[in-house]
């Protein structure tokens, strides 16, 4: 799903005074950037309405009095004015937009940092691409509110207020028909820009669509051939880009419609002032100068009209956005440390469930694990069998205190594991996951985050250990080729491996495997082997096992069935049985050595 | 509004041009009336504005100064108002025609990039990244939009502008018009120069940009690594590193700015303040009038300030230009001729398949296939074994054309299958894919999917019933409504089978591939599998991909495949019976049950 999608996620806010003065309290930090750009553009916008008196001014005193020592001193000074003006422009686009960076990363670091603290069960239930857009989109419209909303905003405000001072000074009378005709002008502008706004929301939103449906047609380009739908798909596709031609169409229409519809009101203002100030000047109530400094006021005055209309109008969005920061903010982990939680120094010890009943907060609330209880000794090895979603990996989640159990308890070492800290007990655990994760960098660098002050030689070794240096060797960077995106330069079987070598590496007290489904070529599969009974050795190890070796190696197996143990015992004992286990191991053993000793050393298929 | 038929589909081929102006000029075909007319209008709008400022001449002269108007004041008022909704009206118009060319062209385009992509060979898409393909339908071709849309119609905007008022400043004063733009080069090149280089910080913004993304997107989804290990604060230095260089290069683009705007003020600023004083001392001196002077002083903003923007213009249509070329090359490639074939028989095929010596290569010198010859007779299953790149899936993608054999011959019910239109053979040759594609639609439209006609719900059920798909359907919430993939319900490798097997019922074909491979499912699917496959495979001529020799024991004719050719062929007893290949696989399978029966024994 495109980060569009969870922008677009309808979510109007109302303009709350709490949430504006939260997002206003962004700048603190940055106070006094926030006071220099506010500075530098009253004086650029005081001086835009000062430029036009002195204009008057050059008309009236210098040319039509034919002063030309006062022409050449108001020359001057507006000469020398402009400089000021540049570097007061110069000061706030300096200010404001590195301002602006600054508020983004803030926010963006803010967010991050906070997220690593959140549970599991936050990402669980939460898209990748919500928060995505969260830390890239919203944190975007709100620094852009903070910075440039606030600047045009006061330079609008500034700009009225001071070319208003100015005319009303030049001729009063005249002022109040401008001033009367600037509310409708708002108005006016406020209500196109919120339409405007909202279509182009519209295009971005068919925009989304579009992209979805090229990327849809280039992957599945084969199956589109060989059931011979083009004709149907372009069909659709058009369907899809007629709506977004007329979306489009509208947005732009309304743009264009937009300008000349102020313009032409501001018009009447100006034809009224001709009108009135013709008929004054006739009779010496008005200066030449004096209308032409109104004529430009006015046909200025669109412009800070328009840009206040479309601060007002996009701030209902930054706020949404900003509310919606907020949330993640403060959300609070569901996991977390207790006051008194400590370090007790080592995990080795015990693992043991009583009595533990859990379920998942976001699931329909059945229990996925009742009244489970388990004692693993120090040092065994414990496989988790059985069928999905009965229960494995939520044992290994409670075990890694990614959750907590709902009742009941797990002791570590004789003590309830809530009374330690959570980096006590995730720094000595060790986990390989069934898809593993890697990182984007160098295959050093993956492994080096099992233990990051490692040496080169600890990596490699390590790397060794696992099983995984022969295939690393083979690469022309060695262990500093590059592992791309999320790894996708390795195969599984490479990814797997590494990942092992990075848990041989951290060493820890507590070892999770999560055996990969997915095939490996038989060589791989014996190294992967190889590196795990290095890991378990000595250790206390929890794997959910796919692979009979693994499963015939361990001290305990456990099948896991509907939250429950179904059978415990070792593989002897369970064959004997002819139970569960019995089943689930002739069909997996039928299945693995079809696959061991298939000739033609077999891989999945790509498609046809 | 409505865009005919015909506009919509011209052959985009014909606007390929190696001059890109001229290309650019073709992609507009249909719609350069429009685009005419925007910027006639555009210039309409311009001169209203500069009769505005002729107009308050002529009421400064005569109303104000000498009050010898023919015109009244309120005539004057009137001038003002209407002169503004002329312009007005005129800059609206242009804005719509604008908008109805670029979003018109855009439409076509990717219209027709659409379907260009669908009917590309699968030779091209092979060697094709799909990341590449979608950045070219989609961020290419709105570049393209925003030239038609905003740099060619900015580019006219300025140059009308500069036109109309340069001669109306002409007329007011030949001395006066030729200074006001003296200043206009430097402008244009101090714009330049700092577009340039703005653009090119911005690039490395985005790119900074994207790196974060990546990070943030890696911390996410890896979650549980980062926990596991409990290197939280490893991830937020790392972050923290990437966030900040992405402040940096905000920063440097934004000096950028904070130096050109003020730098590019000043600069029109001298120009302003020169023609203010020669403007005023000729007013003084008596050479022109104060009408005259206040006319140029308002005249001489337009032509100044909108050249400011020139600049950006140019380097934005450069980047327009790349688009045009990244498009362009990708339209150029050859479509997949489907209709070319002169024997389409109206009443179905038998399904009788030979091949005689066939070979194939992807790319000179390289066989995938060499000298293959067998027969398949109507509703025969012909089992293809060997090891992955033996040829199997380049023999099976010769049926549908999905690419032509080089040498030898394939004779489908007794002719030439190159005879054969790709669309009628597609249409009567169904494929199921080990993994299958499913696409982001409901269920019930992914069944359908190849049918090409409306198909009552019974028989959709019943299709789902034969692939044993039935029942998993139902225990979704919304059943076959329920959408695939993403936001809805994620299928199992096994269900997805499944539903392409019904899929291919619906579609009913005289041929059928399958790729038979079943190692990614669990046990207790695969039996399932193998009953609706059961069903699929009644009375067609069926090529299996076999991995296993279970599942093809029952074939008619079985070829053992090795790099591009048959090494043996026959029937499963002719095979096992002599020495080979096929032999050695059975064995294995064989030891396996015996191996089982020990080890189960040596317990007890």
């Amino acid at each position: 799903m495109s980060d569009e999608y969870f922008e677009e996620e309808e979510f109007k806010a109302q303009v709350n005074g709490k949430t504006l003065r939260r997002i206003l309290g962004l700048t603190r930090p940055h106070l006094r950037w926030v006071v220099g750009f506010l500075i530098a553009i009253m004086v650029v916008s005081g001086l835009d309405s000062l430029f036009t008196y002195l204009s008057k001014l050059i008309i009236d005193e210098g040319i039509l009095a034919g002063n030309k020592p006062v022409l050449y001193r108001l020359l001057a000074t507006y000469g020398g004015l402009t400089l000021v003006q540049a570097a007061g422009v110069l000061s706030f686009v300096f200010l404001a937009g590195v301002l602006g960076e600054r508020v983004r990363y803030d926010l963006r670091q803010k967010m991050f940092n906070h997220l690593q603290g959140l549970s599991l069960s936050y990402f669980s239930r939460t898209p990748v691409g919500w928060i995505m857009s969260r830390v890239t989109s919203d944190s975007e419209r709100v620094a852009e509110l903070v910075t440039w909303g606030l600047l045009d905003s006061t330079w609008a405000v500034m700009n009225i207020v001071t070319a208003m001072s100015f005319m009303l000074y030049i001729n009063w009378r005249m002022a109040l028909i401008v001033l009367a005709v600037l509310p409708i002008l708002f108005w006016i502008a406020y209500e196109f820009r919120k339409r405007i706004l909202g279509e182009f929301r519209n295009v971005r939103k068919f925009n989304s669509k579009i992209t979805g449906a090229f990327n849809e047609n280039i992957t599945g380009v084969r199956v589109v051939k060989a059931l011979g739908r083009e004709d149907a798909n372009l069909k659709d596709f058009s369907v899809l880009t007629g709506d977004m031609y007329r979306t489009s169409y509208r947005a732009a229409w309304l743009s264009a419609l937009f300008l000349p519809t102020v313009q032409i009101i501001a018009a009447f203002a100006l034809g009224s002032i001709v009108w009135y100030g013709g008929g004054q000047a006739q009779t010496g109530g008005m200066t030449v100068g004096g209308i032409q400094a109104f004529v430009s006021y006015v046909t200025f005055m669109m412009w800070p009209i328009q840009d206040l209309a479309r601060v007002f109008a996009e701030m209902q969005h930054s706020i949404a956005s900003a509310e919606r920061i907020f949330s993640l903010i403060d959300s609070v982990p569901e996991v977390k440390d207790s006051a008194e939680a400590y370090d007790p120094g080592t995990m080795k010890g015990d693992v043991e469930f009583e009595n533990v009943t859990f379920f998942y907060s976001d699931g329909d609330g059945k229990p996925v694990l009742e009244d489970f209880s388990l004692k693993v000794k120090r040092g065994e090895t414990i496989a988790l069998v059985g069928p999905t979603g009965g229960g494995k990996s939520t044992i290994v989640n409670l075990v890694c205190r990614f959750y907590e159990p709902k009742q009941g308890r797990i002791k570590i070492g004789g003590k309830d594991y809530t009374r330690y800290s959570l980096h006590a007990i995730q720094s000595r655990i060790g986990m390989v996951l069934q898809t593993p994760h890697l990182f984007s960098g160098s295959i050093r660098e993956n492994i080096r985050y099992g233990k990051l002050t490692a040496t080169d030689a600890e990596v490699e070794n390590a790397a060794k250990m696992a099983g995984a240096s022969d295939f690393i060797a083979r690469f022309p960077k060695g262990y500093d080729e590059n592992v791309g995106e999320g790894g996708n330069l390795l195969s599984v079987g490479q990814k797997q491996l590494i990942s092992l070598a990075r848990a041989v590496l951290a060493d820890p007290e507590i070892f999770i495997m999560d055996e990969a489904t997915s095939s490996v070529d038989t060589l791989t599969e014996a190294l992967i082997q190889r590196g795990m009974d290095t890991m378990m050795e000595g250790r206390t190890s929890f794997v959910i096992a796919h692979r009979l070796s693994t499963i015939k190696r361990a001290d305990r197996i456990l099948v896991i069935e509907d939250g429950r143990v179904a059978e415990t015992g070792t593989h002897y004992d369970l064959l004997r049985n002819r139970g569960k286990y019995y089943q689930l191991y002739t069909t997996q053993f039928r299945h693995q050595m079809e696959q061991a000793l298939d000739l033609f050393n077999q891989e999945i298929t790509q498609g046809i | 509004m409505s865009v005919s038929q015909n506009v919509l589909d011209y052959d985009l081929k014909k606007s390929i041009h190696p001059n890109r102006l001229v290309g650019l000029w073709r992609l507009m075909t249909g719609f350069r009336l429009n685009y005419l007319g925007a910027n006639l209008s555009l210039g309409i709008s311009a001169l209203a504005k500069t009769s505005t400022y002729v107009l308050l001449r002529y009421f400064v002269d005569h109303h104000l100064v000498a009050r010898d108007a023919a015109v009244p004041l309120w005539g004057i008022a009137l001038g003002f108002i209407g002169l503004a909704a002329v312009e007005g009206s005129f800059s609206f118009m242009s804005g719509r025609l604008a908008s109805l060319t670029a979003e018109g062209v855009a439409r076509r385009l990717r219209n027709y990039v659409f379907d260009h992509i669908q009917h590309l060979s699968f030779t091209y898409h092979s060697k094709t990244e799909t990341g590449e393909l979608i950045q070219r339908s989609t961020s290419d071709v709105d570049a393209l939009r925003r030239f038609f849309s905003e740099q060619g119609i900015g580019m006219g905007r300025i140059l009308f502008l500069f036109v109309i008022n340069f001669i109306a400043i002409l007329q007011l004063n030949v001395k006066l018009a030729f200074i006001s733009i003296a200043v206009i080069p430097f402008v244009l090149l101090v714009s330049l120069y700092f577009f340039r280089k703005i653009s090119k910080l911005y690039e490395n913004y985005q790119t900074q940009d994207a790196i974060l993304s990546t990070t943030l997107q890696e911390n996410l989804s890896g979650v549980r690594v980062v926990k596991a290990f409990a290197r939280q604060d490893y991830e937020i230095n790392k972050f923290e590193r990437d966030n900040w260089e992405k402040f940096l290069r905000g920063k440097r683009l934004m000096q950028m700015h904070s130096l050109f705007w003020p730098i590019s003020d000043t600069v029109c600023n001298i120009q302003i303040v020169t023609g203010f004083l020669i403007g005023a001392l000729m007013t003084i001196n008596g050479e022109i009038t104060i009408g005259t002077y206040l006319a140029y002083a308002g005249l001489i903003i337009w032509i100044i300030f909108p050249m400011r923007n020139l600049g950006r213009l140019i380097v934005q249509t450069s980047t327009g230009m790349v688009s045009y070329n990244r498009v362009m090359t990708m339209i150029k490639e050859d479509r997949e001729p489907l209709d070319q074939g002169d024997h389409a028989p109206a009443d179905g095929l038998q399904g009788k398949v030979e091949f005689k010596g066939v070979g194939f290569a992807y790319e000179e010198g390289s066989q995938a296939l060499e000298n293959v010859t067998f027969t398949a007779q109507p509703g025969q299953v012909i089992a293809l074994l060997g090891s992955t790149g033996s040829g199997k899936t380049t023999l099976v993608n010769l049926l549908p054309r999905f690419y032509e054999y080089t040498t030898g011959s394939i004779l489908l019910d007794g002719v030439e299958l190159n005879r054969y239109p790709r669309r009628y053979l597609r249409r009567h040759i169904g494929i199921v894919e080990q993994e299958p594609f499913l696409f982001s639609r409901s269920i019930r439209e992914n069944i359908t999917y190849g049918v090409g006609r409306e198909v009552p719900q019974e028989e959709i059920e019943a299709a789902a019933r034969a692939a044993a798909i039935h029942d998993v359907i139902l225990s979704f919430e919304k059943g076959y409504g329920t959408l695939v993939g993403e936001k809805g319900v994620t299928l199992s490798g096994g269900q997805k089978q499944r539903v392409a097997i019904a899929r291919t019922l619906l579609k009913n074909p005289r041929i059928l591939i399958l790729d038979d491979s079943t190692s990614s499912v669990d046990t207790e699917t695969e039996a399932e599998i193998r009953d609706a496959l059961q069903n699929l495979m009644k009375d067609r001529t069926t090529f299996i991909i076999a991995h296993r020799i279970q599942s093809i024991m029952d074939a008619d004719l079985i070829l053992v495949m090795d790099n591009g050719s048959i090494v043996q062929s026959g029937t499963h007893a002719d095979l096992v019976a002599s020495e080979g290949i096929y032999q050695q696989i059975f064995n294995i399978q064989t030891r396996i049950d015996d191996e089982l029966e020990k080890e189960i024994a040596s317990v007890g």
